[in-house]
């Protein structure tokens, strides 16, 4: 599975998203994604890959594209 | 030497705000500290910086208290860098604000896991690290506990639950050695209340607080730090309002008030 796949997995388990409408161009609010669902999913994907994402950093995520490549950066540095 | 000297606290929920006010206190005092973060390393990380101009030793942790799971890996971290433990200060807490029709089975058990179980669990691995100690616990609870605010149910909820969980460790923990207290705040000046600010929430506390300034970090942390005082020691499982009068006193925008 691609960084993208796990997780839209992640985003579509904890808010009860359909993995239908994420998108990489769809926004949190468009997906219905409270901010209890986008802090929960920041902490179930900072797990899975073993990275953080800072506060400051996930404000500036515009959609779901601009999370799953900040999630892609880090999880690849960890990799080094 | 001072007061604290050769002493361990634990303060979760320390990089801001009251945390880190209850950090520097202690640290002040010659307590060692443990800082604990969940979502904002670098803010973390200043206050240990903080912290460690004062001379004293810092561990940073990161956890969500939240999770059991988490909650014993702080722990065994606590264990491991020091071996024992003599303050525990329950700080940390997060919470959804919205009214009571829209606060569903995830809202609520992610701000009572938070806010209210992390003070039984934590207090359940803090006990035996203070064996021995004299231990000293103090939970950081709120005036929603008691007094409704707009969409503040589910957090005031979990306070109200803190304070209960506080009274029974309290007694239960005395043959232990322990006291357990709360001390809880009104609107304090932290980010968050920026947050209740914002958002129309909160307005003019200035005008409903009788001594006519609002309550800082500070001044909570000051009255913490004498909850873990052996002058204290006859306190048990209570939980201390530091509010400058703002409860006692409804009808406080008409009233005279203070400098401040």
């Amino acid at each position: 599975m691609t960084v993208e796949e796990q997780v839209k997995e992640i985003v579509s388990k904890i808010a009860h998203i359909d993995k239908s409408i994420i998108s990489r161009e769809a926004t949190f609010k468009e997906m219905k994604a409270d901010s209890l669902d986008v802090v929960q999913a920041l902490v179930a994907v900072e797990e899975k890959f073993d990275i953080e994402i800072p506060d400051e950093e996930a404000q500036k995520f515009r959609n779901f594209g601009d999370f799953v490549d900040f999630v892609a950066r880090e999880a690849a540095k960890k990799k080094g | 030497m001072k007061p604290l000297q050769g002493k361990v606290a634990l303060i979760t929920g320390s990089g801001r705000g009251i945390g880190k006010a209850i950090a520097l206190k202690f640290a002040s005092q010659g307590c060692d500290i443990i800082v604990n973060y969940f979502r904002r390393r670098e803010a973390a990380e200043q206050t240990a910086e903080e912290v460690r101009k004062l001379g004293v030793r810092v561990e940073v942790v990161k956890a969500n208290v939240g999770d059991p799971e988490k909650i014993g890996e702080l722990f065994d971290a606590v264990g491991k860098s020091f071996g024992h433990l003599d303050i525990f200060i329950s700080n940390a807490a997060s919470g959804v604000g919205r009214p009571i029709m829209e606060i569903d089975e995830k809202a609520w058990d992610w701000t009572l896991d938070i806010n209210a179980k992390a003070l039984l669990l934590c207090a359940q691995r803090a006990a035996p690290l203070m064996e021995g100690r004299n231990g000293k616990i103090v939970s950081i609870s709120s005036l929603g506990s008691k007094f409704v605010w707009p969409t503040y149910a589910a957090v005031g909820i979990s306070k109200a639950a803190l304070e209960a969980v506080t009274r029974y460790l309290a007694i239960e923990f005395i043959p232990k050695g322990i006291a357990v207290n709360a001390v809880s705040a009104s609107a304090v000046e932290t980010e968050a209340l920026k947050f209740y600010i914002k958002e129309g929430l909160v307005k003019d506390v200035k005008q409903t607080t009788p001594v006519g300034r609002m309550v800082t970090p500070e001044d909570v942390a000051n009255v913490v730090y004498f909850l873990c005082s052996e002058e204290a020691g006859m306190i048990r499982g209570q939980t201390i309002i530091v509010d400058g009068g703002t409860s006692v006193a409804p009808w406080a925008s008409v009233i005279e008030k203070g400098e401040g």
